[in-house]
């Protein structure tokens, strides 16, 4: 039988999603091994062969896909252990990337320090040459500072080089004849140059993504490497792709070309996943919470599309590739309590993370968690933990709770772990106003899908703080990511920039900009072997009022394009500056200006149907537990909830809330105001009464 | 417990939750304005801020991005609310920028809307932004001539610009007829946005939970800030401290200085600073104003206090600020104080060095001092007017701490790492200049145990015939101060290099017309303070920024007593430990 696999690699599980032709699907997790993770990928791909009671070789072999998501390069980033990197740049602005524009992100804390930068100073070169703000050249390349470099950097052993000169976004011959140099005299180096990687303007953006792309990618380079030998040997014939922080996936060979578009390959597979479930329910839009052990990610999906950033950053470093919209923030099953100094009670950011963990887990932690509050509050069975494969101690969670917040602020103990459920609900409901109200959007309109093994529980009191009404825990949804990954496109994003005021826009230029960025789309998806009729070029311009420092990225028809026609470019932009911030200058004449031109080449692959389930009746009682004392926010008081076995509800069942259905790797609250009904594929969806 | 009469009972949560709301409103509020304005001055350098404030004035949040604009927005909306008494309605707004009813500078325009749940006033929304001009003799405000405030540009008493909603077109039209540029109008009209963000926030969080438990817990939010700041200021020592800051060269009478005298007093949980032995206001326009000056002693205090006390009117509480009028902190009608934000700088010093020997763990050295200047005139390759503010130049180092190094390119105090510079690449779009350089200042920080902030050195050509210069500033005469044994940072200094071969060193306050294009613009920016002895810094963290060439072979052997070959770059230890024993 053919199978297809998605794979994501997390910092403490690695989480697969099986899907097999005959329809059904399975999830499974195993231990993540760090130092190097493709140990952990064919562990768990050993596991599942076992489980599926077949042999290794042949079920490897029957793989016809493995769709990867990994955390590697992301954590080369977070943990500085990246590859020993130059940077050839222009002589003058060597500090630009270490500067980061002189911001110092916490105002008044004095021992706030700068970031580290990736490449040390004596390794950033000079280089004389300069090219003006048309690309004109002011000064030729000056080819001794390029060789001085190239030998500092042979004498200093660095493994990775990054070519960023001033205004290489109108000009790159300076960057080619570098380049050239040094890819003659460092052939083993890893090279990224600035006009390849992000022909666009804005040095700062420019300088910090490129090294960014050098620094992590040798690391890349030898974990793709270590894990196809890996899989080949096993007997894998299939296709590899690699999940990318754009929401799409790519050929190792592709993705090795622009590492730094891996950064977000963890969390990227959640919005695919989410909106494959709520899309089951007639609607294109969600947004996904995934909430873990250390941090609660909140993304957006919008007319089937997950929300995008042209430029974010990571760990304080700037990266200007178009990644998923995902906001972080330290909330999580670990994420500790505590009374600030004026007495008000607080939760997180810090997190008692896996070591020594929450005080119930009995393993010598001894602050109060998040998880520990839902030990007291009854929400999770102390026996049932992982499905009892890690017993919870819950006199620690009571001890813990009692002394750190409960005595301080005068509370009970019960009383103590509900205010710290509400105060963790709130900071997550933040989260979620950023992506969504500080964009413009109003939250209500979305439903709300959860992933991760901690949010199911909070994920009713995060919709009603933001009056959501609706919210669907997914049956796979403590490994979303993963199954994303198996219904992702091909997807590869160009971008150029074309600085010009509308009145003086060269139209055929910039459908010649289109025709190149298209024809690389094609022929990076013709590697990829995908059929031609399923390709799709997408158009974005970014556009701003002449004068503005902010652009907006407007999706252009390419027969606007084709035909001239600014008009209709200029509507689009006027009317999507007024859905952003409230207002439009159509009637005050105001000029336009075009910064970058953007083309998205979308390579549409076969998505696996979502398994449906045999129907059952209203009736949940076949999965009826038993019930148990637990906290029901809305009444702000306890009283005995029913608990369902979450892995033997069925279709159509209908739990009115308070309930919790408990599953081995999640448990699910229904608070009060809520009702479950499950839906075809096992999924719950739940419904605000009278909503 | 004490009786409480019908009072709705405090729910210690519903605090929290009340506090982090107002919080992620004024940054909602924050990020509109950053993303619609248009004068580099408000989207790049963020140089506003926004807050929201109850019925009385009072603040409940504010995101200060630039902090020396923050701690009079308040006031002003309890001035309103008594000019206007009786004739508040929703859909009203106000403009004010007037420095002699609260304001901080001409150019800082501030919005205001009042907020109304039903027919009861509930809170106040405002956004104060640095406008890129405001009228006056000089273009984009910096009138280092002027001597009186209708020199310096047009004032604005609180007036009402929206009544129920409706443009006073008149009022309006009267404000920006005395205005150079069109941008001002639509930045504020992004100001008013801005404020209009936070009024749909304010009233949806109190009609969720009622007027009567969200003013309850508002004031139980106020009480548990002023219990954190009092507990603050409890862990100083009791006493009397006082302390001097240096004001140069007024703009107009050469070889002026003026002395910032402040005494502290520290008595239980409250703090008093007490400004009446300053020196008197000059004749120029180097003069203060209590909002600015009163904002610039409590933004340096709060570098002293946890960091995360919110900023909320419980905040201010245990504090008091005396500066009597007159003074050059305090400047009486009709003065010229366009300079008044930039007095922040010695204010701040004069607070460090006050508090250095009682809170030795708590302080910095000083600060590099802000030297900015102002670049305008026609762009020749667009025929288009520019107006550059030169942010990148103007960011100096921070002072050492007693356990940490000062911060490199932060620039100065009043912003904190709040200001941003320009990109270059965008810099060169919107101005005809050539950047030339833009890098750190090798020696630049006051050296010890831990230096201070790296300073910058910024050079560019200047593109355009009949620039015009102005500058603005001061740390040009007096280096940012070490503390404990640690060496002073930088000077500032800005000179024009012209095509025919002669050199202008500008001074602090200066109006330079008619500069040539290709005249070569040079400026450095200092470093700040070191702290603690030099000779105590590890020998390898030494010999690390001489690598990076930010310490030079010269200054590691004589200042830090270590002792670098400069052609294998290691270190000699026999000479090291002979020249850190000798002392």
């Amino acid at each position: 039988m053919a199978y297809k696999l998605g794979v994501d690699v997390g910092g403490t599980f690695t989480d697969f999603f099986l899907w097999s032709a005959d329809g059904t699907v399975s999830t499974s997790k195993t231990l993540s091994t760090p130092s190097d993770p493709s140990i952990g990928v064919l562990d768990g791909i050993r596991q599942i062969a076992a489980d599926q009671g077949t042999d290794f070789t042949s079920f490897a072999s029957q793989i016809t896909t493995i769709v990867h998501g990994t955390t590697v390069t992301t954590n080369a980033t977070l943990t500085r252990n990246g590859a020993k990197t130059g940077l050839l740049t222009t002589k003058g602005v060597r500090d630009a990337l270490e500067m980061r524009r002189g911001i110092r992100e916490e105002q008044y804390n004095n021992r706030f320090t700068n970031v580290v930068p990736l490449v040390p100073r004596h390794l950033r070169a000079p280089v004389a040459g300069r090219l003006d703000y048309q690309g004109d050249e002011v000064e030729p390349l000056d080819l001794d500072d390029v060789q001085a470099a190239v030998r500092l950097f042979a004498g200093e052993q660095v493994e990775a080089v990054a070519i960023c000169f001033m205004n290489s976004f109108a000009n790159q011959s300076h960057e080619d004849v570098a380049a050239e140099i040094v890819r003659r005299e460092l052939p083993d180096a890893f090279l990224s140059v600035s006009s390849e990687v992000l022909p666009t303007i804005r040095f700062y953006n420019r300088v910090s993504t490129t090294v960014l792309n050098s620094y992590i990618g040798p690391i890349l380079h030898s974990y793709l490497e270590s894990l196809t030998s890996k899989l080949e040997a096993a007997g894998f014939g299939g296709v590899l792709l690699i999940m990318q922080s754009n929401g799409g996936v790519a050929l190792p060979e592709l993705a090795m070309r622009r590492p730094a578009t891996t950064l977000l390959s963890g969390p990227a597979g959640g919005p695919g996943a989410a909106v494959a479930h709520t899309r089951a329910h007639g609607s294109d839009d969600c947004i996904v919470v995934d909430m873990g052990g250390t941090s609660f990610d909140a993304s957006l999906v919008r007319d089937g599309e997950a929300a995008m950033y042209q430029e974010s950053e990571i760990d304080r470093l700037r990266i200007a590739l178009p990644m998923l919209a995902i906001t972080t923030i330290g909330a999580g099953g670990g994420s500790i309590g505590w009374i600030d100094e004026g007495g008000l009670l607080r939760m997180g950011p810090q997190s008692a993370g896996a070591d020594p963990g929450p005080a119930s887990y009995g393993r010598g932690g001894d602050l109060p968690t998040c998880t520990d509050a839902n030990v007291v509050l009854g929400y999770l069975d102390p026996e049932f933990f992982a499905g009892g494969a890690m017993p919870l101690e819950s006199d620690q969670a009571s001890k813990a709770v009692a002394r750190h917040i409960a005595e301080p602020l005068g509370l009970s103990v019960e009383e103590a772990a509900a205010g710290m459920y509400r105060v963790i609900n709130t900071n997550m409901a933040h989260g979620v106003r950023e992506i969504t109200v500080e964009r413009g959007l109003d939250p209500r309109d979305f439903p709300l899908v959860v992933a991760g093994g901690a949010g199911s529980l909070h994920a009713c009191m995060i919709a009603r703080e933001l009056e959501i009404p609706s919210l669907l825990v997914p049956a796979t949804a403590s490994v979303l990511c993963a199954a994303g990954m198996v219904l992702s496109d091909l997807q590869h994003d160009f971008v150029r920039s074309y600085v010009s005021r509308f009145g003086e826009l060269d139209m055929d230029r910039l459908a010649e900009l289109v025709a190149t960025m298209t024809a690389e789309g094609d022929t990076q998806l013709g590697l990829e072997g995908i059929d031609p009729k399923r390709v799709e070029h997408l158009i974005d311009l970014d556009l701003r009022y002449v004068k503005q420092y902010h652009e907006v990225t407007v999706p252009v028809a390419a027969q606007a394009i084709a035909a001239g026609d600014l008009t209709t470019i200029a509507e689009a932009f006027h009317r999507e500056h007024d859905r952003l911030y409230g207002y439009n200058l159509a009637d005050e004449g105001t000029e336009l200006e075009l910064i970058n031109v953007r083309v998205r080449s979308v390579g549409r692959t076969d998505k696996p149907e979502l398994p449906t389930l045999k129907p059952g009746g209203e009736d949940p009682g076949g999965a009826l537990k038993g019930t148990r004392r637990a906290y029901v926010p809305e009444s702000d008081a306890f009283a005995d909830v029913a608990v369902y076995d979450g892995h033997r509800i069925e279709p159509n069942n209908v739990i009115a809330g308070p309930a919790l259905i408990e599953r081995v790797d999640t448990t699910i609250l229904v608070s009060s105001s809520f009702t479950a009904r499950v839906d075809d594929h096992g999924s719950c969806l739940l419904r605000a009464n009278g909503g | 417990m004490a009786d409480h009469v019908a009072a709705p009972e405090i729910d210690k949560v519903l605090v929290s939750i009340i506090g982090r709301a107002l919080k992620a409103f004024t940054d909602e509020m924050s990020i509109s304005m950053e993303k619609t304005t248009r004068s580099p001055i408000l989207c790049e350098a963020k140089d506003f801020v926004t807050g929201l404030y109850d019925a009385e004035g009072r603040m409940l949040e504010q995101t200060e991005n630039l902090p020396i604009l923050s701690f009079s927005l308040g006031p002003v909306c309890a001035h309103i609310a008594e000019k206007f008494a009786g004739n508040v309605y929703p859909g009203d707004v106000f403009l004010h920028n007037d420095v002699f009813s609260l304001g901080n500078q001409n150019n800082d325009v501030a919005a205001f809307k009042p907020i109304f749940v039903g027919e009861d006033l509930v809170g106040w929304s405002a956004t104060k932004g640095h406008q890129a001009d405001i009228g006056g003799n000089v273009r984009g405000g910096y009138n280092p001539n002027a001597t009186e405030v209708w020199q310096e540009g047009l004032r604005i008493p609180a007036v009402k610009v929206y009544e129920r909603g409706e443009l006073r077109r008149d009022v309006w039209d009267l404000i920006f007829a005395n205005v150079r540029l069109d941008i001002v109008q639509e930045d504020m009209r992004a100001e008013i946005g801005a404020c209009t963000v936070g009024e749909r926030r304010l009233m949806a969080l109190v009609e969720k939970y009622g007027l009567e438990r969200f003013e309850a817990h508002k004031e139980y939010l106020f009480e548990a800030t002023r219990k954190m700041m009092e507990a603050e200021i409890r862990a100083i020592p009791d006493g009397v401290y006082e302390g001097e800051g240096r004001v140069f060269f007024d703009g107009k009478n050469v070889g002026s200085s003026y002395t910032i005298r402040v005494k502290i007093t520290v008595a239980g949980d409250h703090i008093t600073f007490d400004y009446s032995d300053t020196d008197a206001q000059t004749d120029a326009f180097v003069n203060g104003i209590y909002a600015s000056s009163a904002s610039a002693t409590l933004l340096t205090f709060l570098q002293m206090v946890n960091p995360d006390i919110p900023h909320n009117h419980g905040m201010i509480q245990p504090i008091d600020i005396i500066i009597p009028e007159g003074t050059i902190l305090n400047a009486a009608y009709p003065a010229a104080t366009t300079f008044g934000n930039h007095l922040c700088p010695p204010n701040a010093d004069s607070i460090m060095r006050a508090l250095a020997p009682v809170i030795p763990t708590r302080v910095t050295a000083g600060w590099n001092n802000l030297l900015c200047s102002l670049t305008s005139g026609d762009d020749p390759r667009k025929n288009d007017t520019f107006v550059d503010i030169m942010f990148m130049g103007l960011k100096g180092g921070s002072g050492a701490m007693c356990d940490t190094d000062g911060y490199d390119h932060i620039g100065m105090i009043d912003a904190s790492g709040g200001l941003l510079d320009q990109d270059y690449e965008m810099f060169e779009q919107q101005t005809p200049h050539l950047l030339l350089k833009h890098e750190f200042l090798t020696d630049s920080a006051g050296a010890g145990e831990h230096r201070g902030g790296l300073g910058v050195e910024t050079r560019y050509r200047i593109g355009s015939d009949d620039t015009q210069l102005v500058t603005f500033g001061d740390g040009d005469e007096e280096p940012a101060f070490g503390l404990a044994g640690g060496t002073d940072g930088t000077l500032n200094k800005i000179e024009l290099h012209y095509p025919d071969g002669r050199v202008y060193k500008t001074t602090s306050k200066d109006l330079v017309e008619s500069v040539p294009r290709d005249t070569l613009y040079i400026q450095e920016a200092g470093g700040g303070g070191g702290y603690g002895d030099p000779h105590k810094r590890p020998a390898a963290k030494v010999l690390a920024e001489v690598r990076d060439g930010v310490v030079s072979i010269g200054a590691a052997r004589d200042t830090y007593g270590v002792a670098i070959d400069a052609a294998t770059l290691e270190i000699d230890e026999g000479e090291t430990a002979k020249l850190r024993g000798s002392r």
